[in-house]
């Protein structure tokens, strides 16, 4: 009985269109015989490939060959069913595996995948060297030049304002931009801006020096990395969406961190302000009068930009308040003509270029 | 040896055979192993989905068949990712940096280049789309193909498409048409060519439904005002103005959406009939009869399916648009299998990554 039998067939050959039907004589070992009469091809086992099944019948392909297409019927004698190419459904894989066990696999891997992704700003971000967040900075933003204000007496007293927020061997590099919003960012690259709105209405340098402690803080606590990679990874989610990168450099503006993260900075500012002998009750107050702003129905739509992003203002009033030591000797920021300097930098810089990245 | 297309008298030359109760255990399957691989099975779900339509499509005496493979639709999307979306990224990186820098000229240089390129691009993956599906599509042993690579109808593509649009939009159908024919006839099935001439006057009159179609909201327009105008002057603002306006506004927002899109239907179902109703091959001569009737049908059975069964019905959707394909199809003509030889057209190694990319049908 292994001497091999046949079996009724159909093929084409893969040159012309014609059907060839006869048998398929098997060997008992490597190869068939295709016999249609007019027809007579051999061919080997080894070189059969599934392709499909279609009703009653399975249809191979032969390696190599273009076209050549053998239909045998499902039911062969079980010794030539398993010399033949085991059929196939969902893709090599997960034929193998099966469905069930496949699925499974599958699932365990993509939400393992995924919870990397999620998480991947949070542990990747902090890991990052600051040179290499220095020179992610310089390539998206690069020199802001002529847009932020300078004037001697200014930038001294900016210097000497960072220099008791900003502990780092390699200074955080701080700039008043020339725009009306009451609002503070930090940008990529450890640059944190000041624009000139929430410098104007500064009622004391205590209260800068929070809001650039903060600021700071979030540059020294890499929070900006964080929010750049998640900024990213949102980005590669979406693409094809727009051009996720190009508007990454404007998005960082009104990038939002976590509460999470803003609660950090404003520790961070609180911290370098008590090592300072700052008083925090400034900063204080400028969150009450944010908050009471924003409790008008009509109030300057300026403000808006600072409060969205820094919910709950009353909050961290009550934090910066509860911070500040009664009876403590706290030592004054600037002294009244540097705060004058800082506060008409802009107005005073003939050579200061409209902003328009925001 | 040769075979009649016309054989059955009444009978169409293609003929859909699957039933929806088969291609559900396909589809449903596909949607959880594209769910549980996020999405990277999808390429092997379009090959199954496709082996499955193709298998029971049946032309004359044979049934086709499909012999792309997941892993070459995996490997053209990999390719456009690399070659294309990358140095895109990188591109819109750069100008956005220049930019910043007060670079402009030079970053909206770039930013244009890099819009040309996909404009470029987009025809191209037209083209290769087509020639893919051709070279995957075997009936009797036999596939199509093509010898072009797509490159110079990309050039045609973006200059027609332009001047199409020049004259208020009028020449859209003369560059559809022409598009269709040229596309059409750098393709082939085993040794012979396929040819087409679409004629653009047979579509114009349709496609300027869509400037009358202002024309009507125009006049609805005055005819609203009017009246609205003519319960104000009474002197009372009462309440049938108010209706009348909120009609009015309701009225033109349907006939907006209704009625363009019933036209773009309307003018679509015209241009296919015309368009594969031009398309010959050796003795054969192809039509296709799907009314603006059977169109609005289909899509509004589309349209039920998926809102009926919040969203998941949509995994039919590629059934149903193969099988009124399938059944809208005809052909006519002679057949002769022995001359009917293979083709020696190249088989691309990877699928139609590019036109995955940007998301457009191949025909």
């Amino acid at each position: 009985m292994d001497g091999g039998f046949a079996v009724a067939a159909s093929w084409y050959d893969g040159g012309n269109a014609l059907r060839h039907e006869g048998t398929a004589r098997w060997d008992g070992r490597e190869g068939f015989v295709l016999d249609s009469g007019t027809s007579r091809i051999e061919v080997p086992l080894a070189e059969l490939r599934f392709s499909e099944t279609r009703g009653a019948t399975r249809i191979y392909h032969r390696a190599g060959e273009d076209g050549f297409r053998l239909i045998l019927p499902r039911d062969v004698p079980a010794g030539l069913a398993g010399r033949l190419p085991a059929s196939g459904e969902y893709g090599a894989w997960i034929d193998r595996l099966g469905l069930g066990r496949a699925g499974a696999i599958f699932a365990v891997v993509s939400a393992a995948a995924v919870a990397l992704f999620v998480t991947a700003p949070d542990w990747l971000g902090p890991r990052i060297p600051e040179s290499w967040e220095r020179r992610i900075g310089e390539a998206m933003v690069g020199d802001l030049g002529g847009r932020l204000c300078h004037t001697p007496a200014g930038d001294a007293a900016l210097d000497k304002l960072l220099a008791k927020v900003d502990p780092g061997q390699t200074r955080v590099r701080a700039g008043v931009a020339n725009i009306g919003l009451i609002n503070a960012v930090a940008l990529p690259g450890g640059q944190v801006l000041l624009f000139d709105g929430i410098v104007r209405q500064a009622q004391s340098p205590e209260e800068l020096a929070g809001v650039l402690g903060h600021e700071v803080g979030h540059v020294r606590e890499r929070h900006v990395m964080t929010a750049l990679l998640r900024q990213f990874g949102l980005s590669v989610l979406l693409a094809g969406a727009n051009s996720g990168i190009g508007d990454t450099a404007a998005g960082i503006a009104s990038m939002g961190y976590s509460r999470e993260a803003e609660r950090e900075a404003d520790a961070f500012a609180r911290a370098r302000m008590a090592t300072s002998r700052i008083s925090p009750a400034a900063t204080a107050d400028f969150f009450e009068r944010m908050a009471g702003e924003s409790g008008e129905s009509e109030s300057d739509s300026a403000l808006i930009g600072w409060l969205a992003s820094h919910p709950a203002a009353l909050e961290r009033a009550r934090a910066f308040r509860a911070a500040g030591k009664k009876g403590a000797a706290y030592l004054p920021v600037l002294n009244a003509s540097e705060f004058a300097a800082l506060k008409s930098m802009c107005a005073d810089d003939p050579e200061v270029e409209t902003f328009d990245l925001f | 040896m040769h075979s009649n297309v016309d054989d059955k008298a009444g009978e169409s030359a293609f003929a859909f055979e699957g039933t929806w109760r088969e291609f559900a255990p396909i589809a449903f399957t596909n949607l959880l192993l594209t769910i549980v691989t996020l999405g990277i099975y999808r390429f092997w779900a379009t090959a199954r989905e496709r082996r499955y339509l193709w298998s029971r499509s049946r032309f004359v005496d044979e049934n086709l068949e499909w012999a792309g493979t997941g892993k070459e639709l995996f490997l053209g999307f990999v390719m456009v990712m690399l070659l294309f979306l990358l140095p895109y990224f990188a591109l819109t990186f750069v100008a956005q940096a220049l930019i910043a820098r007060g670079q402009e000229a030079l970053g909206l240089a770039l930013v244009s280049g890099a819009l040309l390129l996909i404009f470029y691009l987009g025809g191209v993956a037209r083209f290769r789309a087509l020639r893919y599906r051709l070279s995957r599509t075997h009936w009797r042993g036999i596939r199509g193909g093509s010898d072009d690579q797509g490159l110079a109808f990309g050039v045609t593509y973006m200059w027609k498409t332009v001047v199409g649009m020049l004259p208020a939009g009028l020449l859209i159908p003369w560059s559809m048409t022409s598009l269709w024919n040229e596309r059409w006839s750098k393709m082939s099935f085993g040794p012979f060519a396929f040819a087409s001439n679409a004629d653009p006057g047979e579509v114009f009159a349709r496609f300027l439904l869509f400037y009358l179609a202002p024309f009507i909201l125009f006049g609805i327009g005055i005819v609203a005002a009017v009246s609205g105008a003519a319960t104000g002057f009474t002197g009372q603002p009462s309440d049938t103005g108010a209706t009348t306006m909120v009609i009015g506004v309701i009225g033109a927002i349907a006939f907006f959406y209704l009625g363009l899109g019933l036209i773009a239907v309307a003018f679509y179902a015209k241009f296919y009939r015309v368009a594969i109703g031009a398309l010959r091959w050796r003795n054969l001569e192809f039509s296709f009869n799907a009314s603006t009737m059977d169109w609005v049908r289909l899509l509004l059975v589309d349209v039920m399916l998926v809102v009926f069964t919040l969203g998941i019905g949509a995994i039919f959707l590629s059934y149903r648009h193969w099988k009124f394909f399938i059944t809208h199809l005809e052909a006519h003509g002679e057949i002769l299998l022995d001359e009917l030889t293979q083709s020696t057209t190249t088989i691309a190694a990877h699928g139609e990554g590019l036109l995955d990319a940007f998301d457009v049908g191949a025909f």
